[in-house]
């Protein structure tokens, strides 16, 4: 018995033309087969009829018609309806009442073959509801069709008398109902799906059928009534091989029992035809319908308990596969419960973090839930306004309880405006005061943002305030401190003839704060230069305001000192006793353009460098000392001398500009040397590479530079553009001197026009602009071995008077070959010659 | 020996011009004129020599030997000492060595008319000791 599937039985629901259309030869062979075994069938019923030969107590026709629909379709009909009449033709008086009973008897098959197909029978009756319905629809309802007809045909054909119609009836509705419970059950199983049983299921069968056999053969020869023996071996066959070993058991005993009623046998040799009927009937029905029933049920049994057993197998692949699934279920909740916890820690570890890094940045937060009027400020924010973190509830009053009354009145009127415009939005940042509870005000920086619900309400605000004391206080000092500094700083340097200077002052972007670095140049009476570079440690305002000290005493001290020891020394000497030991380095230096010696001293900064031209660089690094501010050192400062050719190059500066990150100042040195000689002749442009080069756009310190080099006048007429005040004429005679040395100008000469120009240059001084300041013009030209000296003013002259009044233009007219005056309305030019070489008036002088 | 001009707080550009060192030799006194003479610190000059010079003096040498530079300034601040030492009865005396600088000024402006203009020291020292001498004898 298979795991197959069990369809309900459906024969095609097509005509007889549509059956014989689709295969012509197929269904005329099933017909003529079906025909046949019709035929057959009922010649041996015949043989056991009781009465009249033609009604028998089991009719296998019928059942070999019902199976034939069930099987081939119900378009067999014609096979059975031929068949049938062919049956009937020969035992019947007349041919009507034989067709009559062949439409019965095919009629009836066929309506029971309807009815089952519409309740969904199965021909493997393998249901006890098939069973019901074989029994039921195919056996008893269906054939009280045939038996009416027939016991009617006989009755109105003459064959039987009327009251003979029961008797006749009953045998032929039990003998057709015989034959669907009999017959129908053994066909059915040989169409079912081909039987796998083993030989020794097969042998087994075999005996049983032959144990069913003899049984019924020998319960048949005794007359003791010992028929029923046969039911237990019919019940073993239905229990063993249930419908395919049930049917063609019951067949055998019902075929047996039916051949000892036809002869009398046994349990039949008594009685009368009626009794004999009855017994054999009720034994081909208890044969019938308990191996029809008990096949049935234990079919049904075993498919339930297969269709158990598969549950029960697919119940435990279910549950090994559900337990897989809660286990890996179980996994998964473990791990999530590890990650929650993890993600817990962190958010944890989190918060730690951000309210470490709010009181780091001294960054409060804050949080205002507006319609319940709610706020909430983080810990740092409660520090910032000066109370223990989370001390007291907190509401929009509460909060800006504490901040300045004018700015409570911003904040309010920003939050309205916020407010009233109805949307999400940043409001504009805000600057205030607070005073703490300990009377200390602060500055904060408010950033705020408003949330806003669905329909516009206000929600939430959000925002950060910052605590900016300091960093309003250092803005304020920065601030300050640079303006000091530049106005500490030389804003332009002298023009001094003969001298080409350039500074560059680069402070630190990274910082801030401002840096200690300053230089200076003083112009000295005796027509040298000092030169003064310096580094006070340290940033901001302090540093500054040293630095403006520091640069103010070297100007006094280098007007008063003529050695460069000597105003370090006393710069020294300053810091340590005035300026509270402020640590700071400098490099004095004064430059004689008249004999281009540069003398000085160095207080611990990086040295002074001298390119000569071609020859290449050298930093001059004797007379080093400590630097000013720095105890435990003796005040001991040396003077360096060394001589500055035409067309060298003296550089200072401070120390930012060779130190660089990650390198020694050793290194920073040479690599300043390497570029300076290998730089080109401007020096402003010079400068500009050194600084691009050295420094580059990220200046971590300061850096000042300041270069000098001198340069032949003579190449050039002097012109000068001087204050005219008396303090000019010393140095200007220093100028002057020069020029004429380097044009070769005699001593004698020189000091003629020297003297010459200075009276000229005192008559302007003295009388040109009365109290008013004016420009003092001196032009020297040589021209053809004559110089030319021009001196105008822009001024009046007033009338001379004093003493010596008239020396003065004695002086110059003795002086000069020639001296032009031309006074006007703008101004007075006096121009005077004097040739190189011949005599003069002045030579003509001193030879009297 | 003393400073002159070192009141720089007033003009500081004048004091690194010139020096007055002053040789007291009883009757006699010696002002060497250092460095540089010119409007901006003729008044200084002429202040630390007069400061200088004691009253005891009766001849006074004003040795311009190593003066570089003097001008008409210089020449007025001569002139007006010599005055001012007159009306004192004292005398005074000029010295600049042939072919200086100065020496030319002096020259051109006809100054040693007024005031004895020696070439050398020595000469000067003598020829006061002389006038001295007559001096007295003219008034004893």
């Amino acid at each position: 018995m298979g795991s197959g599937e069990r369809t309900p039985l459906k024969t095609r629901p097509g005509s007889l033309a549509q059956t014989f259309r689709s295969n012509p030869l197929s269904y005329v062979g099933k017909t003529l087969i079906v025909a046949f075994a019709y035929y057959v069938a009922a010649r041996l019923g015949l043989r056991v009829a009781l009465i009249e030969r033609n009604v028998t107590p089991l009719w296998p026709p019928t059942g070999i018609a019902l199976v034939a629909f069930l099987v081939f379709g119900r378009a067999m009909w014609p096979g059975v309806a031929l068949a049938a009449f062919a049956v009937n033709l020969p035992i019947n008086t007349n041919v009507l009442s034989a067709a009559a009973t062949a439409a019965g008897n095919t009629f009836a098959p066929l309506v029971a073959a309807s009815l089952l197909i519409s309740v969904g029978f199965r021909r493997d009756i393998d249901r006890l509801w098939d069973a019901v319905h074989i029994v039921f629809l195919g056996a008893l309802l269906s054939t009280l069709i045939s038996a009416s007809v027939g016991a009617g045909t006989l009755v109105l054909s003459g064959a039987i008398s009327a009251h003979e119609f029961p008797a006749a009836w009953a045998v032929w509705w039990t003998g057709d109902a015989m034959g669907v419970l009999v017959v129908a059950p053994f066909l059915l199983s040989l169409f079912q799906r081909p039987w796998s049983g083993s030989l020794r299921e097969r042998t087994e069968g075999a005996a049983l059928l032959l144990l069913v056999a003899v049984v019924s053969l020998l319960v048949m020869n005794t007359d003791r009534g010992l028929m029923f023996l046969v039911i237990p071996f019919l019940g073993w066959t239905a229990w063993r091989f249930q419908q395919r070993g049930a049917a063609p058991a019951a067949l055998i005993a019902v075929a047996i029992a039916s051949w000892a009623a036809a002869h009398s046998l046994g349990p039949f040799r008594q009685g009368t035809l009626f009794e004999r009927m009855i017994t054999l009937q009720s034994f081909d029905a208890t044969v019938a319908f308990s191996s029809l029933f008990l096949a049935a049920l234990v079919t049904e049994r075993m498919r339930d308990r297969e269709a158990l057993e598969r549950a029960a197998d697919e119940l435990e692949v279910r549950v090994t596969r559900r337990t897989a699934e809660l286990s890996a279920a179980n996994e998964l909740l473990k791990r999530e419960i590890v990650e929650r916890h993890e993600t817990d820690q962190r958010l944890r570890q989190r918060e730690g973090q951000l309210a470490e890094a709010q009181q780091a940045a001294q960054v409060g937060s804050w949080e205002w839930f507006i319609p319940e009027n709610r706020v909430s400020w983080s810990d740092e924010m409660f520090r910032i306004h000066g109370f223990l973190p989370q001390e007291f509830p907190l509401t929009f009053e509460k909060a800006v309880e504490q901040v300045a009354e004018d700015d409570v009145a911003r904040i309010r009127a920003n939050v309205k405006a916020a407010l009233e415009r109805g949307r999400g939005q940043h409001l504009p940042d805000i600057e205030y005061r607070i005073v703490r509870p300990d009377g200390v005000e602060r500055v904060l920086r408010g950033k705020a943002k408003l949330s806003v619900g669905a329909n516009g309400e206000p929600l939430r605000m959000i925002g950060t305030v910052q605590d900016v004391t300091e960093s309003k206080m250092a803005e304020r000092e920065h601030r300050i401190a640079e303006t000091l500094q530049r106005s500490l700083l030389p804003d332009r340097l002298p023009e001094i003839p003969g001298v080409l200077l350039t500074a560059r002052y680069v402070p630190a972007t990274s910082d801030m704060e401002i840096g200690g670095d300053w230089y200076d140049v003083v112009q000295l009476p005796d027509g040298r230069v000092g030169l003064a570079i310096g580094d006070v440690a340290g940033h901001g305002l302090r540093a500054a305001s040293t630095m403006g000290q520091m640069r103010m005493a070297l100007r006094v001290c280098a007007l008063e000192e003529r050695s460069p020891n000597r105003v370090v020394t006393r710069l020294r000497h300053l810091v340590r006793g005035q300026l509270d030991s402020e640590f700071a380095t400098l490099v004095y230096l004064v430059f004689d353009p008249d004999s281009g010696t540069v003398r000085f001293a160095n207080a611990g900064h990086p040295p002074p460098l001298v390119v000569r031209g071609r020859e290449g660089a050298t930093y001059l690094e004797g007379g080093l000392g400590p630097p000013l501010g720095a105890v435990g050192f003796p005040d001991h400062y040396l003077d360096v001398t060394y001589h500055l050719a035409a067309g060298s190059t003296l550089f200072l500066f401070t120390d930012g500009l060779v130190e660089r990150r990650g390198a020694t100042i050793r290194d920073g040195l040479d690599r300043l040397k390497a570029l300076v000689a290998a730089s080109d002749e401007d020096l402003e442009a010079i400068c500009d590479h050194l600084l691009f080069e050295m420094v580059g756009s990220d200046v971590s310190d300061d850096v000042a530079l300041l270069a000098l080099r001198p340069v032949l006048l003579a190449s050039e007429p002097l012109l000068l553009r001087l204050p005219a005040e008396p303090y000019v004429l010393a140095s200007f005679r220093w100028t002057l001197r020069r020029w004429l040395r380097e044009i070769g100008a005699s001593p004698q000469i020189a000091n003629d026009i020297l003297i010459a120009c200075g009276e000229a240059c005192a008559n302007v001084i003295q009388h040109a602009y009365g109290a008013k300041d004016g420009l003092l013009e001196v032009d020297l030209v040589l021209l053809d071995g004559t110089v030319e000296v021009t001196v105008r003013d822009r001024g009046a002259w007033r009338p001379s008077g004093g003493r010596g009044a008239g020396y003065g233009e004695r002086l110059i007219r003795g002086l000069m070959d020639s001296v032009d005056v031309n006074s006007g309305s703008e101004g007075t030019v006096v121009r005077m010659r004097r040739r190189l070489q011949a005599g003069s008036q002045g030579e003509r002088a001193r030879a009297r | 020996m003393c400073g002159c001009g070192a009141d720089f707080r007033q003009d500081r550009k004048v004091s690194e011009l010139a020096r007055v060192e002053a040789e007291d030799r009883g009757n006699l006194c010696v002002i060497r004129l250092h460095g540089e003479v010119d409007i901006s610190n003729d008044r200084e000059v002429l202040a630390a020599i007069e400061t200088a010079v004691p009253h005891s003096a009766l001849q006074l040498i004003v040795d311009l030997t190593h003066t570089t530079y003097l001008d008409s300034a210089g020449l007025a601040l001569l002139l007006r000492l010599a005055e001012r030492l007159q009306a004192r009865r004292q005398q005074m005396l000029i010295v600049a060595p042939l072919g200086s600088p100065v020496r030319t000024v002096l020259e051109l402006t006809g100054l040693p008319r007024v005031i004895p203009l020696e070439g050398r020291l020595e000469d000067a020292v003598r020829e006061s000791e002389r006038g001295v001498r007559d001096g007295r004898q003219e008034s004893s």
